[in-house]
């Protein structure tokens, strides 16, 4: 099944909108403009409109922060039917929010890393991200040996095998900085800084202008420039409606930490996958977790650090 | 024989895995015959746990391995102290020995007393879930490490139980360097049109 053809579904959102599209599009080509026929038109987009009373309810549907837990439970109850007219996969929407004093933070040892994106791999199926066209949360970069030039950084490397001899790899994906460039920049608010350190999106607020893709140092987000096609099968239905839930065509997304997982004491599923177990996630704040036992005994670093935007993401070597 | 030498030993499974990470169980972890625990029939368990804190649990090895227990066939056979290549038995594993190269050999980590069990440096015995203890005991920098979760891989909840995967888990012991393996497939270009 693809995007378009999910469009095509019979009182799906899709083809509302592209009633309504038609509708405004012949009023304006229309040779014989008349009163008659433009209300005729608007006839038909108010039609159009009302016969999909949930996308109505997605158009008035307030900023996450806003939405009370009422609200909370419509907007889920809502997203979740549309996904399953949509693609057949019953889903379950979550909200799990920040724990108590944890402060997330990522580490990764560069002397494991093999490049064989096992990580990016696992993300994707995570966090459901389309088959088509093929993007990952995680880009991992091939540089020469001995250099550590991000700007030269090959990601689209396809050899049989990993590592290629006089190779290095460095995985890059959101580095949930503690003074992020993209929140500045988001002219809607529609992307924030939670209180656990993950920088979320609601995707329902989001309106693709991409200046936060511009503003990001790391390359940590990415935009759906066509509508994204997953097969129902690949579809990981425990979703959260910050994280993994569904996207749309035209909204900027973004490693999340699987806050779906993590906030719920799971690892990341890249730090699972990863067989070199180069990974490493904790809470900074607790003084015996794994991070904070790393940070205080291996020298690390973090990318472009004279940008100030403190990521939360360190690099280390063993 | 090496293994009387290193009787009465503190370093024991439950010393090392309390250091791991629970405080708790150090009160518990006093010092354990590394002989005792060798002569047990059944490898010992791996797992640490307390009341108090979640636990924290090595991956176990023997039940992994399709040919253990060594001693089904080994108990027929005397043991040969003479380092030579091996034509008959363990002949894919005698290819395969990249560890260390011209100085290993099998009864460098084996035991010849109990061929169930490792020998590690200094002549105590170990489990084969314990391999972690017979790395250690050469590869000193990496069991600091692996101990403090630093180097190696830990699986389950980052709050809560966790499962850390052995040395071996991912090393093979008889040819430590990880492979190299087939990568994922790569990413589109946001164009649609494929890197050249």
């Amino acid at each position: 099944m693809t995007g378009r053809d999910d469009d095509q579904h019979e009182g799906g959102c899709g083809d509302a909108r592209s009633q309504r599209r038609d509708a405004l599009v012949q009023l304006r080509l229309s040779k014989h403009d008349s009163r008659r026929d433009f209300l005729k038109g608007i006839a038909v987009a108010g039609a159009a409109i009302a016969g999909g009373a949930g996308c109505a309810d997605e158009h008035f549907q307030k900023h996450y922060k806003e939405l009370t837990d009422e609200d909370k439970r419509h907007v889920f109850q809502r997203i979740e039917q549309e996904t399953r007219a949509k693609t057949g996969v019953r889903v379950k929407i979550s909200d799990p929010q920040p724990l108590d004093g944890v402060q997330f933070a990522y580490a990764l040892d560069l002397s494991l890393c093999n490049g064989n994106r096992r990580c990016a791999e696992a993300c994707a199926r995570e966090n459901n991200l389309p088959d088509e066209p093929r993007f990952r949360y995680i880009q991992v970069l091939q540089m020469e040996r001995g250099t550590v030039d991000l700007e030269r950084g090959e990601h689209y490397y396809e050899p049989e095998k990993v590592p290629q001899p006089g190779k290095v790899y460095l995985p890059v994906q959101c580095h949930h900085c503690e003074k992020p460039a993209c929140i500045k920049v988001c002219p809607v608010g529609a992307t924030w800084r939670e209180p656990d350190g993950i920088v979320v999106v609601d995707y329902d607020w989001c309106i693709g202008c991409r200046y936060c893709m511009a503003a990001c140092p790391y390359f940590g987000r990415r935009f759906n420039f066509a509508e994204p096609a997953i097969r129902p099968n690949r579809i990981n239905p425990e979703q959260g409606y910050l994280s993994n839930r569904l996207r749309r065509a035209g909204v900027v997304e973004k490693c999340t930490f699987c806050l779906q997982r993590t906030r719920t004491g799971r690892y990341p599923a890249c730090l699972e996958a990863c067989p070199t177990g180069a990974r490493k996630f904790g809470d900074l704040s607790d003084p015996e977790s794994e991070i904070r036992v790393m940070l205080e005994r291996k020298r690390v670093f973090v990318l472009k650090e004279d940008l100030g935007t403190i990521p939360r993401f360190y690099y280390f070597y063993t | 024989m090496r293994s009387a030498i290193g009787a009465h030993q503190d370093l024991s499974s439950a010393g090392v895995l309390a250091i791991i990470g629970l405080a708790a169980s150090l009160a518990v972890a006093g010092c354990h015959d590394a002989q005792a625990q060798a002569a047990q029939s059944e490898p010992s368990s791996t797992t640490a746990s307390s009341a108090a804190g979640p636990a924290v649990s090595v991956e176990p090895r023997a039940k992994l391995l399709p040919t253990f227990p060594c001693s089904s066939c080994h108990q027929h056979l005397k043991p040969n102290p003479e380092k030579r290549e091996l034509k008959e038995f363990h002949t894919v594993r005698n290819k395969e020995l990249h560890h260390g190269d011209s100085a290993a050999w099998c009864y460098q980590c084996h035991s010849m007393a109990n061929i169930d069990r490792l020998v590690i440096a200094r002549g105590d015995l170990v489990t084969f879930d314990e391999a972690f203890l017979l790395c250690g005991s050469c590869h000193g920098d990496k069991l600091r490490d692996w101990k403090l979760a630093i180097h190696g891989k830990t699986m389950g909840h980052w709050r809560g139980d966790k499962i850390k995967r052995s040395c071996t888990g991912c090393h093979n012991p008889h040819a430590p360097k990880f492979p190299a393996i087939e990568p994922e497939a790569a990413p589109w270009p946001p164009t649609g049109m494929k890197a050249h």
